[in-house]
């Protein structure tokens, strides 16, 4: 395992980049650190490389603001509810899951 | 964050995306999806509890600005780093274990009352990631890149930093050759602090430049 950030996973920008305070990553809940963790983790081990886990990021990410769009009763999900529906679609896709 | 704007993208506030109002049930129901995945992965040997906790820190903690607060703290109680920091930084981050990829070409330049410094990127984002960890958005963002050039003092402001005329300011632009953090002024009262508790009060903000380092409210 790498002992470093990756510089493509800590940099990425527009509505993918990682919800941060002063700089520093933001994780408003215990699972949210889990799922960010795994995501990265098996990024490192080859199984996917971060572009195919980023296109599905910010596909999930506008999927749900166009449902809170389409449906005034839905909210719009929080970045890291985005994340694990990405991670889980991308698991899928490649067969691990 | 748009960086279209004329501002400096305000920093220190919660990113708007990760505040969201969850009922219990939810977040009960988030947290059974993200626990039967890691269940999964570790069933299957892929991943380990511990290197995912592991994983996470690193990212949460070696991407902070702890290593460069290390660097500062070493430096306010200990001359000889200083001076060995002001002539060849690289060397000084290296002795303290911190350095590698993007943390070569390492340049200190130090705050005294006279002369503040700050660093800007003008071209790109050339940060030193291994002591500053991650770039903040606003340190990439056109604005700050633009104007701190220009009105450094208005950009200060703009981060709550009111610095009088009598004091010089220096703008350090950063590239690939060379990288710069700043070495802030001790603050007063800071005499009875451990090396490690001065390090705490040390913030990525002013390793930058764009703030002082204070004593933090609750020890005041």
């Amino acid at each position: 395992m790498k002992r470093a950030a990756t510089p493509h996973i800590a940099e990425m920008s527009g509505p993918a980049s990682l919800p941060r305070r002063s700089g520093e990553l933001v994780f408003h809940a215990p699972w949210e650190r889990r799922v960010f963790a795994m995501a990265v983790a098996l990024c490192e081990q080859g199984f996917y490389t971060w572009d195919e886990f980023r296109e599905r990021l910010i596909a999930a990410i506008a999927a749900g603001e166009r449902r809170a769009q389409q449906d005034p009763t839905q909210r719009a999900p929080s970045y890291y509810e985005s994340w694990l529906a990405a991670f889980e679609r991308l698991l899928v896709d490649k067969g691990i899951l | 964050m748009s960086s279209e704007h004329g501002h400096v993208p305000h920093r220190g506030r919660p990113d708007p995306r990760t505040e969201q109002h969850l009922t219990p049930e939810q977040i009960q129901a988030l947290e059974a999806r993200v626990k039967a995945l890691e269940a999964v992965l570790v069933a299957k040997g892929i991943v380990s509890p511990a290197t995912l906790d592991e994983l996470a820190s690193i990212y949460e903690h070696d991407i902070g600005p702890m290593n460069g607060a290390k660097v500062v703290a070493r430096a306010w109680v200990d001359p000889a780093y200083k001076q060995r920091l002001l002539t060849n930084a690289t060397a000084a981050i290296a002795e303290l274990g911190f350095g590698g990829l993007q943390g070569e070409h390492m340049v200190v330049v130090e705050n005294t009352p006279t002369v503040h410094n700050v660093v800007v990127c003008t071209l790109c984002s050339c940060y030193p990631w291994p002591v500053l960890g991650l770039p903040p958005t606003w340190y990439k963002s056109a604005p700050y890149r633009s104007r701190v050039v220009i009105d450094p003092r208005g950009v200060l402001r703009e981060f709550g930093l009111e610095l009088p005329e009598s004091v010089e300011v220096r703008v350090w632009d950063s590239s690939a050759e060379l990288r710069y953090m700043v070495l802030p002024e001790r603050p007063a009262g800071t005499e009875q602090l451990s090396e490690a508790e001065l390090a705490a009060l040390v913030t990525r903000d002013a390793l930058i430049g764009v703030a002082k380092v204070n004593v933090k409210s609750d020890r005041a």
